[in-house]
């Protein structure tokens, strides 16, 4: 009998300890929870004429991707549907019936259209360069130079961009917001810039990628949802810049917007650096437009990191009108004493000596060195694409410099005779000087050792601190810059580095280039093989 | 006033209660239980039973949410997994307490067949068994197909046209399961009836049976050992099988959140995926016929089913002509073997 | 073994055991009963709202009345002194679609005469409350209403 209680005692306590275990994994069932595989599709409501629309257009199998695209839209979504955008009226441009309908339908629905609903949006892009017809004004005499049918497919395709359509309204939406998905994410795909600002003359989308930004952002972009919406003043919540978030986006402190000028202080696409005068009545000055921009590179960088960055990238600016002066300079000489001559007919010229020209090496070398290899080092400049700065700015501009002076020594010209035959080192400078003391990134106590002007000038600093401040007071540097060169100048041992000892750092780099030389000579320069050249000189 | 309910109650319901209550408490609580029994071993009769009754409520609730037609089934699957609050606990006490299930009644039928508990007079109950087993598995194959995943499009698909290979009757009964040529929504909704409805039915009534028959014969001795010690239900074995229940509960539950219930990509019928296997359980015949002409296979497993329902017969014939023989433990060890062997095979070579 | 003579530690390791399977269990079934009353009833969380655009401002003048098309159901977009408003057009009564009945500035279910203003209330007849009315805005020169985002989420 007692032993009978007693077990029955031991299965009580076993119930009670499973009963209790049973609760604890409840407990963890209760805490534990689902992932979702997959977000639930949202179901589109297409209702009415539309319904015909899609409907139709599926069974005739005429664009049934544009359908499915749309569904995929935001604006499917909001029962925004085909004759929203494709609404027309008899008489409209691009009104035209359905085959085999009564349906008036618009074949191209423009920013007029858009502007239904996004007005704010289609106005600021047609206050922006991105719808400045430029080109039609500028460029009559261009034209010449390449045939209208490789200009279809080819510059037109570009400058639709800013499109000027018949019923009044400015500009190519879909250009960045692919129809019919008008997908933000896909707008802001640096790829969508990459479209246009690509290639020798404005390679953006290079410049983009080979820098800091370009490279996180492609190490990330898997991560990045890129859909998100900028309007309502909130942090950019992406952590990496791609073009639009610096040029479009808004954040706590700026307003997005669609004018992509309204944060540029240079038109540094000119043939000349000059300071931004687009819309001054409504977007303010430069400077202005400046602090716009700086206000996004805040929300990452430091001020003291923005302004040094920004005021080298403007002196290379300044810098690249010297070189210009010269090239326009020469050209201008050379067509003045008629060693070449200028495009004409019927009394009109089709170059400008100032500008371009086609057909003769100093005004091509000249067009080249401000269309091509003059923007890549100003916007390489600009948008830390060092790469095109250096080897594909400066070293193309200097060379363009140099072809030019031999072809005017070869003409004749005896300033250029002079120039081809001086050994003096500071040849290859002539023109005024900009600089900085260091750069924004640190100080290296060695790399300023090194310049020749450093060493040979030892009025240099003042020789330039003379023309750093003739752009100051020419409104050409604001007030904030001028005084942070200064500071910099009055501190340039510091900020070059050069009141910095570390020479015994150094000696060991010394000692191994020794090495190394050593090395490359024994195995290279000095190396001689027993087999004679084939070809005997 | 209870007495007046009482009263009210038992001139509507006039039973004798003074009987109903000893019967009831002669039948199911005072229940002779040898004492073998007081070994766990022993006690998986009752295993099968608390798992069924798991099935029955979690199999009722996900009615609630799932909708057997081939458009939404997978939609609502994953619905209920990942949306709808407990759902994933109670899909995966489901599917887990599935697969317990066929173990349980694998570990059940091996105990009553070693030790042979179907020997005379209890062969009715061994066929009634065997006949629980195949309504299982059934029941498991048709559950399988609801989730109409891939995985289970497939099997559904290769399991049914098996069926076509059973001689005479093949065709029929493909016709008949899947409703057409193909697997369709005939197909799905008629599995969704079998599965929620005659199945469990038939199961359940065979459990009745069963337990009936047990209750009837009494529970079988050792062999050997007939005059075996034996104490009632109550307390005691009824402790037992709630120790089982409440470690079972526990036992799934945590499956659940170690191992969730899948998904898988939805059904495709377009696409046969590379890898499509049955569960577990079909293993060693699905191996098995991969070594053999799919005819020869279906009248292997004929044989099979009919030899094993009708073994306590075999047994008996084998006794008698043979008395040394030890056919059973044979026959068992080797049946055992072979299943493992065929598994184990499956699972790693494939 | 003598602890388990002592008839007072019996009672006591009883009376623990007992303890332990009744609060166990009890507890243990009602965390069952909480999960599968949570199971069956699903949260009644309100799905998100969305905008949908259902006509420009320009295209309906005071008093009138314009019937939209969502998905299925119809909606009666109309301008009165106080602004827009949308209406099911779902009778309240028993679910008949009302019909707006331009000459008289009214609603008229056919089904059991009921009659509904151009605020949506009752005038005449059995209904036994307004139209149902969504939440309707209005950005410029647009005018959208919200509904319930509609996804394969609830199937």
């Amino acid at each position: 009998m007692s032993e009978n209680n007693n077990s029955l005692s031991t299965q009580k306590l076993l119930v009670g300890i499973f009963s209790i275990l049973l609760l604890i994994v409840l407990i963890i069932v209760a805490a534990v929870e689902m992932k979702q595989t997959h977000e639930p599709d949202l179901v589109v409501d297409i209702s009415g004429i539309n319904k015909s629309c899609v409907n139709c257009h599926t069974q005739k199998g005429i664009a049934v991707k544009a359908i499915d695209h749309w569904k995929q839209s935001l604006h499917a979504q909001q029962n925004i549907s085909c004759t929203d955008c494709h609404t027309a009226e008899e008489g409209d441009f691009d009104a035209f019936y359905c085959p085999e309908s009564d349906f008036l339908v618009a074949k191209h629905p423009t920013p007029k259209d858009c502007a239904q609903c996004h007005e704010q949006q289609v106005n600021e892009f047609a206050d922006s360069k991105h719808a400045h017809q430029f080109w039609l004004i500028k460029n009559t005499d261009r034209s010449i130079f390449e045939n209208p049918i490789s200009t279809r497919h080819g510059c037109e395709q570009c400058h639709n961009i800013g499109n000027l359509w018949p019923d009044g309204s400015i500009g190519e939406c879909d250009a960045c917001h692919p129809k019919h998905t008008f997908s933000k994410a896909v707008a802001r795909q640096p790829e969508t810039c990459g479209e246009c600002h690509i290639g020798p003359d404005h390679p953006h989308i290079e410049i983009y990628l080979e820098s800091k930004h370009g490279n996180i952002f492609r190490a990330q972009e898997k991560n990045l949802d890129m859909n998100y919406s900028s309007k309502d003043g909130k942090a950019i919540p992406i952590d990496i810049p791609v073009c639009s978030t610096c040029h479009m986006d808004g954040n706590e402190t700026q307003p997005m917007t669609h004018n992509v000028s309204a944060r540029l202080a240079w038109e540094s696409q000119s043939a000349w650096s000059f300071r931004t005068v687009w819309l001054d009545e409504t977007l303010g000055n430069w400077e202005m437009k400046r602090s716009r921009m700086e206000s996004i590179c805040k929300s990452c960088h430091s001020p003291d990191f923005i302004g040094t960055y920004l005021l080298t990238a403007d002196l290379v600016n300044f810098q690249y009108n010297e070189m210009r002066r010269l090239m326009v300079g020469y050209n201008k000489k050379l067509t003045e004493n008629g060693t070449i001559s200028r495009l004409e007919k019927d009394g009109k010229f089709y170059s400008d000596p100032l500008l371009n020209g086609w057909d003769e090496e100093p005004e091509y070398l000249m067009y080249h060195a401000w269309h091509h290899q003059g923007r890549r080092f100003r916007h390489g400049a600009i948008m830390m694409g060092a790469d095109y700065t250096q080897w594909h700015g400066i070293w193309e501009l200097q060379d363009d410099m140099v072809n030019m002076l031999k072809f005017a020594a070869e003409q004749g010209d005896t300033e250029a005779i002079k120039w081809v035959q001086s050994n003096d080192p500071i040849k290859f400078a002539p023109y005024a000087l900009y600089d900085i003391p260091g750069n924004a990134f640190g100080i290296n106590v060695l790399s300023n050792t090194l310049p020749y002007v450093y060493n040979a000038y030892p009025d240099y600093w003042e020789r330039i601190e003379a023309n750093v401040r003739t752009v100051y007071e020419n409104g050409l540097l604001s007030e904030d810059q001028w005084r942070l060169w200064s500071k910099r100048c009055e501190n340039k041992d510091h900020y070059l580095g050069t009141k910095y000892n570390a020479d015994s750092v150094y000696k060991i780099y010394t000692d191994r280039d020794v090495i190394d030389t050593k090395a490359m000579n024994k195995q290279a320069v000095e190396l001689k093989l027993p087999g004679k050249p084939f070809w005997i000189w | 006033m209870s007495a007046k309910i009482k009263k009210w109650f038992m001139e509507r319901v006039p039973f004798n209660q003074e009987n109903t209550s000893k019967v009831m408490s002669e039948i199911f609580l005072r229940e002779p239980i040898p004492k073998h029994m007081k070994n766990w071993y022993y006690a998986l009769g009752a295993t099968p039973l608390i798992l069924f009754a798991f099935m029955v409520v979690t199999g009722i609730l996900l009615t609630f949410y799932y909708i057997p037609s081939p458009d939404k089934a997978y939609e609502s699957v994953r619905y209920i997994t990942e949306e709808v609050s407990m759902g994933y606990w109670i899909r995966g006490i489901h599917r887990w307490a599935s697969n317990l299930m066929v173990i349980a009644i694998i570990l059940h039928m091996v105990r009553v067949f070693f030790t042979r508990g179907y020997r005379k007079p209890r062969e009715l109950n061994w066929i009634i068994g065997i006949l629980m087993l195949g309504v299982t598995l059934t029941l498991c194959f048709t559950g399988y197909s609801m989730v109409y995943n891939q995985l289970s499009f497939w099997a559904t698909t290769v399991g049914t046209n098996m069926i076509k290979e059973i001689p005479l009757v093949g065709n029929t009964v493909l016709g008949l399961l899947r409703g057409g040529e193909e697997v369709s929504s005939n197909t799905l909704t008629r599995f969704f009836n079998l599965h929620i409805g005659f199945l469990p039915t038939v199961l359940f009534i065979l459990i009745v049976v069963h337990i009936v028959f047990v209750r009837m014969h009494g529970v079988s001795k050792v062999e050997g050992n007939e005059n075996e010690e034996t104490y009632a239900f109550y307390p005691e074995h009824f402790y037992h099988t709630i120790i089982v229940a409440l470690f079972l509960l526990a036992f799934i539950s945590a499956l659940t959140v170690i191992l969730p219930p899948g998904l898988g990509e939805p059904a495709d019928p377009k696409v046969t995926p590379a890898h499509i296997k049955p569960e577990w359980y079909f293993f060693a015949v699905y191996s098995l016929l991969k070594f053999i002409p799919l005819k020869v296979g279906i009248y292997l497993m004929i044989a099979l089913v009919i030899a094993a329902t009708f073994w306590p017969f075999i047994d008996d014939i084998l006794r008698k002509k043979w008395p040394k023989l030890r056919a059973h433990y044979m026959v068992g060890s080797l049946t055992i073997v072979l299943f493992l062997f065929f598994t184990v095979y499956e699972i790693i070579v494939y | 073994m003598s602890e388990d003579d002592n008839p007072q530690s019996k009672s006591r390791r009883h009376f623990i055991s007992k303890l332990l399977m009744g609060g166990g269990l009890f507890a243990s079934s009602a965390l069952l009963l909480r999960h599968g009353l949570d199971y069956i009833f699903p949260s009644m969380e309100s799905p998100p709202m969305k905008k949908l655009l259902i006509g420009r401002i320009d295209q309906i003048k005071l008093g009138e009345a314009k019937e939209v098309q969502v998905g299925e159901s119809t909606l009666y977009l109309i301008r009165n002194e106080d602004g827009y408003k949308v209406f099911s057009s779902v009778c309240t009564h028993l679910g008949c679609k009302v019909n707006w009945e331009a000459h008289r500035n009214r609603f008229y279910c056919p089904c059991h005469k009921g009659i509904f203003d151009l605020q949506g209330n009752v005038v005449e007849g059995p209904p036994p409350r307004p139209l149902d009315e969504f939440k309707v805005e209005v950005d410029k020169n647009l005018v959208y209403m919200w509904i319930e985002e509609k996804s394969r989420r609830t199937v």
